[in-house]
């Protein structure tokens, strides 16, 4: 805080002379500005001037290739009342919800053993990593063969066990059971490893010490462990929340851009996907992208609440304590 | 850093950025076409559409001009590539391949060259009516050329019907299921008797109902007829929920479950172009010589095929004329069938006797001479812009089939639906 009160009256004693530096500071540092002006440069142009467009193509009606139309915010009025829209909201909830829980729970249990003194370290971290970067539209068609109906591995397994085959692929829960279990199957290995590196972040100090202090190993693990992983797992739930609410690859080439029996595996992004390229109404697939931007934000305020402020009074707390004492 | 500096460098930067795209765009003004050479001209096509020995002739030069041609394979999403060229005015390709959805195109059809202005009517006898009908929009002008069709007939596995006690000649099946009650009885007899379906799911019924009829989703002023009373559509929905109740569909709605069905012998029929022949051959090898073709119930329908268009801005529109009136001329597309496959849009092909039907996937049957006849019977009808937006009904069919839905709340279902949506676009 001092440092931050002290900066204005820096500037204002410095003012005149800077007014004068200003244009050398461009001239002295142009190779740095040059160096990272293509990111920039492409951002403004491949990033920027899309979700600019967006917006504005959301007021819009357009197929594409013919005059737009002024519709002001009727798309919107549509979109509230899409019994499609929200189908597709509520998929993609149930989905993430589906995915996500067993994922990361999955993914501390995975990290937690390969940080343990095995053997074959590297061979394990490779084999978790592995799901993450294989194709998902080979392992998509893998997936309808193993949970295809009549004829997939997991019914003919069933069935050698006597139990009723399930209709994985054309009953609304078996779609989103499916494709929950294709997203853990990618992305456990991914988060393993980001909670592997917190874990090996942790100072091993502090479990010196609490062993000499004959803590117990649960008490190590909820004392020490998971407290130190938060930030770590913050990050987690948040790419989580973001992957699952743009879950598009897997619904699609599993079933087709319609989703599948009832609609059961259009996700938000499928359905903005559907409307903006098959049916080629761009206005509405903008609205539905913003709506998703707007969902999005609202589960990153609701990640943060619950997971980061909490850490962040803990802080502001512990230097309190530190400058009273 | 010093935050002043750093706000008038984005300052600049930006400018920058902005003078970039200023130039890109001014650089896309200025190529409407993409090739800049003026005796070059610009084909956009997908893999396996056309001939490559033909593209290969025309590269050097395309006959009856002093032009050559560029045939550019786009991949992917097709229909988007081409509109988002169209729609920036730039880059546009002198010749498109189109697909059967071209229909999607006839809001915008001043974007392309009428054909009938480079005189198409002298080749118009040469041509199916119905598929010369299929590329004229609305207004009558002809802006999708015919090229390959896709008459329907119906695919089944003679073995298996003489297993479930059925006729298994073609002719005599043609005959027992002539009408679509009668072929729904074979199919319950082919259930009870050799624990097969006759098509993978209802859905495929509705659709090849409704390729089979004259009248489809909207009249040519895009008014909707499917709510009236006894449409095509209701009466293709009332056949499908009556194929439903009866079992004789496979219930079978991903296509790794039909494929597989094809193999084991669960499904012994489908009813589908004659393009499907390919994609049988490639799933299911084994069952090669069991395979038999028989008339659609009624009538054949089409279903697939494709067109070429000369979009407005092309260098040189009767070069390219000459171009696709020499490609799908009756020898070309004859040739073009020998090699890959695509079924002529002109009678003429099948007459110069040069056209080989395939091998012994269908046993002693010609499976030329069959589809030959169907597509003389395709009824000639009218595809609506808006007919990519009827989804509904095949996915509450589904939903009668796979969950047992009441049809008649589905049916209700799904025209509230398709009316939502054609409201939306402005449609009604």
């Amino acid at each position: 805080m001092a440092i931050a009160e002290q900066t204005p009256t820096t500037r204002l004693e410095q003012s005149t002379p800077e007014t004068r530096r200003r244009p050398t500071a461009l001239k002295k540092f142009w190779p740095q500005y040059l160096a990272v002006s293509p990111f920039y440069i492409l951002f403004l142009i491949f990033g920027l001037f899309p979700i600019l467009f967006s917006i504005f193509l959301s007021f819009q009606d357009w197929d594409g290739m013919g005059e737009m139309k002024f519709v002001g915010l009727a798309q919107y009025q549509y979109l509230l009342s899409d019994p499609r829209f929200w189908n597709a909201v509520g998929n993609t909830f149930i989905i993430w919800f589906l995915s996500t829980i067993p994922m990361l729970f999955f993914a501390l249990v995975i990290a937690f053993l390969l940080h343990q003194n095995i053997r074959l370290k590297g061979f394990y971290r490779v084999a978790f990593f592995l799901p993450n970067v294989t194709s998902m539209v080979a392992m998509a068609i893998v997936f309808g063969s193993v949970f295809s109906d009549s004829f997939g591995l997991v019914n003919s397994a069933l069935t050698a066990l006597k139990i009723e085959n399930i209709p994985w692929l054309s009953t609304s829960l078996g779609i989103k059971v499916t494709i929950a279990v294709m997203v853990i199957w990618r992305f456990t290995g991914y988060n393993a490893i980001i909670y592997l590196a917190g874990l090996q972040a942790i100072p091993t100090e502090l479990y010196d010490a609490a062993k000499v202090d004959g803590a117990s190993t649960w008490r190590i693990f909820s004392s020490i462990t998971v407290p130190l992983l938060r930030p770590v797992i913050l990050f987690t739930v948040i790419t989580s929340t973001i992957g699952g609410l743009s879950l598009f690859t897997e619904p699609q080439v599993l079933l087709g851009n319609g989703g599948g029996t009832d609609e059961a595996g259009m996700t938000i992004v499928l359905y903005q996907y559907n409307q903006a390229f098959t049916q080629f109404d761009f206005g509405y697939g903008s609205a539905i992208a913003w709506a998703l931007f707007i969902i999005a934000s609202l589960f990153a305020i609701i990640n943060w609440r619950l997971v980061g402020e909490r850490d962040g009074m803990k802080i502001r707390r512990n230097n309190k304590t530190e400058a009273g004492s | 850093m010093d935050s002043l500096s750093r706000r008038r460098f984005l300052a600049g930067a930006a400018a920058l950025a902005g003078g970039a795209a200023t130039g890109l765009l001014s650089g896309c003004g200025s190529s409407v076409s993409i090739s800049k050479s003026p005796d070059e001209l610009v084909l956009w096509y997908w893999n396996r559409s056309i001939s490559p020995t033909l593209l290969g002739q025309a590269a050097k030069q395309i006959p009856g001009t002093d032009k050559r041609l560029r045939a550019d394979v786009i991949g992917g999403t097709f229909d988007t590539k081409l509109r988002t060229s169209l729609a920036g005015g730039a880059y546009i390709p002198d010749i498109s391949g189109i697909n059967s959805n071209c229909s999607l195109y006839f809001p915008s059809e001043d974007l392309f060259t009428d054909l009938n202005e480079l005189g198409a009517a002298e080749h118009k006898d040469k041509y199916f009516d119905w598929k010369w009908q299929l590329g004229t929009t609305p207004t009558g002008r002809l802006c999708f050329w015919p090229m390959d069709t896709g008459p329907t007939g119906f695919y089944y596995r003679s073995d298996l019907f003489k297993k479930a006690g059925l006729p298994e000649d073609p002719e005599a099946v043609s005959e027992a299921g002539s009408t679509w009650e009668s072929w729904i009885e074979l199919g319950q007899k082919l259930k009870k008797n050799a624990q097969a379906s006759i098509i993978s799911n209802a859905s495929m019924i509705f659709g090849q109902f409704i390729n089979a009829s004259p009248e489809r989703y909207f009249d040519k002023q895009n008014r909707p007829l499917y709510a009236q009373e006894g449409s095509a559509v209701r009466k293709a929905w009332d056949l499908s929920v009556q194929a439903i109740k009866a079992g004789v569909t496979g219930n079978l709605q991903i296509s790794t479950d039909q494929n597989s069905a094809w193999v084991s012998g669960k499904t012994a029929g489908h009813i589908e172009a004659v393009w499907w022949a390919e994609i049988l051959k490639d799933t299911a090898p084994d069952t090669s010589g069991h395979w038999r073709l028989a008339s659609q119930p009624v009538k054949p329908g089409n279903s697939g095929g494709s067109f070429l268009t000369v979009p407005k801005t092309a260098k040189d529109p009767e070069a390219a004329f000459a171009f696709i009136s020499w490609l799908t001329s009756p020898e070309n597309q004859a040739a073009t069938f020998n090699e890959i496959q695509l079924f002529p849009s002109t009678p003429g092909s099948f007459t110069s006797g040069t056209m080989k039907g395939g091998g012994k996937f269908f046993g002693p049957q010609d499976e030329l001479s069959f589809f030959e006849q169907a597509a003389k019977e395709v009824p000639t009808t009218f595809v609506s812009t808006y007919e990519s937006q009827v989804g509904a009904f095949a996915l509450e069919l589904a939903n009668v089939e796979t969950g047992g839905k009441d049809p008649n709340r589905a049916w209700d279902d799904a025209v509230s639906q398709t009316d939502r949506v054609l409201k939306k676009r402005g449609v009604i």
